[in-house]
């Protein structure tokens, strides 16, 4: 059916967007043909239901493979990952709106307020807001990133040593909370971990504590740390002092994991559409589709888990970033294999196939 | 098989048709209970002509409106006699079941 000046066929037409240009090309004109014929006379627009419909089936249709029960669950599997590290992605790009962390004089003046009286040893100013072995990610750093060294990249703090004279530890602490609650900054409850000694044979308990206060104010976290002892530069205190979860953050995670699960959706459709067999490289296609699956997924199956726990372990004034949560980049070797697996699997698709692609073949029979 | 797809073979039982008089087909043999949408009818005809079960018949423009006709193949037939047999054998134990129920609860 050639475009008409009927405003509702030209918008049912469009709604069709979501099914893949060969399906338009073989069925358009049928489909918007039913539509019209099941139209209330006088109608000039689709219906809500109408149109979630043909955009839900439309993206169905994207992935080919019409007889297949199973095919909207892989491709679930591939947009949700997809999604899932883009929104990763997008939220490093985004903590970097983060101010700079407090310099020497700020965070003297932040240990003066909370902890009166008490001298300031060593400041440890951060070299990056996120750090690599306490210095910035450098190229040259890449390969131990990638071998066995992710986890080393971690959010940075400046860390302020105190070391005047221990009072008891009970007071140290008091005075820290009443001066945080004071000065406006929120408290979250002390967490207690146990001191452990560790020889060859294993840990074992001393009997000893640390103690350890957060709190948050503005983009500021604090961490609080009382030793059980101190330390051989006198240090019994140390004040960390580190940003927290920017604004942009939560946004740039929605937008980023809806683009890259709509990306991964109709990248895998293209692929489930070009390597319907008869195509060359159908079998090893799949193949190398599970290896992706396996590999971006198994990370996150792995830290996820364990990072809830640790989460629920201890206060949290910031939330670790996204990227940790997905194994990232501790596990970042299996990102990289699997992403060239993809990449593999995209460049197989897209060689030539024996025969016209399947809605292709449907047009010829149907106008045959 | 699910019921918008047993209707809509049993539809086409009844001879060759397209995609407007599938709908109104459905809609009829299942009361007015299954309206199906030309999305879902259109996903659910992509399936049946993968497998086999429905076939192109023929195309016919009326007023300027392309109208395609499907139609059943043996192999859909086949199917849809396999379902029928399988649903009237539950329906039929459903009924013994029902029957003996009855005079005890009346």
């Amino acid at each position: 059916m050639p475009p008409t000046g009927d405003p509702l066929a030209r918008r049912y037409r469009r709604l069709l967007i979501g099914y893949p240009r060969d399906w338009r090309r073989a069925r358009a004109d049928e489909v918007v043909a039913v539509l019209l014929d099941t139209a209330t006379p006088g109608r000039t627009r689709p219906t809500t239901r109408e149109a979630v419909n043909l955009l839900r089936h439309g993206l169905r249709a994207r992935l080919g493979r019409p007889a297949s029960r199973t095919v909207v669950a892989w491709a679930t599997l591939a947009a949700v990952i997809c999604g899932l590290f883009t929104a990763a992605l997008a939220t490093w790009a985004a903590w970097h709106t983060a101010r700079p962390l407090p310099d020497r004089a700020a965070a003297r003046a932040v240990v003066a307020e909370v902890l009166p009286g008490h001298e300031v040893g060593g400041i440890d100013p951060a070299a990056a807001l996120f750090t690599f072995y306490s210095q910035p990610l450098r190229a040259r750093n890449l390969d131990s990133l990638l071998l066995g060294d992710g986890g080393e990249y971690q959010q940075a703090s400046v860390t302020v040593a105190v070391t005047s004279a221990p009072t008891q530890r009970q007071e140290v602490l008091a005075l820290a909370r009443r001066r945080l609650d004071e000065t406006g900054w929120r408290t979250y409850p002390t967490h207690v971990r146990p001191d452990v000694t560790c020889r060859v044979d294993g840990c074992t308990p001393t009997g000893a504590v640390t103690e350890i206060v957060t709190a948050r104010r503005g983009d500021t976290a604090l961490t609080l740390t009382v030793a059980p002892r101190p330390s051989i530069d006198d240090t019994y205190v140390t004040v960390g002092l580190s940003r927290a979860t920017p604004t942009a953050v939560p946004f740039a995670a929605v937008a980023g994991g809806l683009l890259g699960a709509a990306a991964g959706w109709l990248l895998f459709g293209w692929v489930s559409r070009r390597t319907e067999r008869p195509h060359p490289a159908a079998g090893t296609v799949t193949v190398l589709y599970a290896a992706t699956m396996l590999l971006w997924w198994a990370p996150v199956l792995l830290a996820a888990p364990s990072l809830f726990r640790h989460h629920l372990g201890e206060p949290h004034p910031v939330w670790h970033p996204l990227w940790e949560w997905l194994g990232q980049p501790a596990l970042s070797l299996f990102f990289v294999v699997g992403a060239g697996c993809a990449l593999c699997g995209l460049a197989l698709a897209a060689l030539p196939r024996r025969g016209p692609l399947p809605y292709a073949a449907d047009q010829h029979e149907l106008l045959g | 098989m699910r019921e918008p797809t047993f209707l809509i073979l049993t539809a086409l039982a009844g001879g060759p048709r397209h995609g407007y008089g599938i709908i109104g087909e459905v809609n009829a043999l299942s009361a007015g209970r299954v309206a199906l949408l030309p999305g879902t009818l259109y996903t659910a005809l992509d399936r049946l002509v993968a497998q086999g079960h429905v076939a192109h018949d023929r195309d016919e423009h009326v007023d300027g409106r392309l109208r395609r006709y499907y139609r059943l193949t043996p192999r859909g037939q086949q199917a849809l006699e396999t379902e029928t047999a399988r649903l009237r054998q539950l329906a039929t134990a459903a009924e013994t079941r029902l029957r003996a129920l009855r005079p005890r609860t009346a």
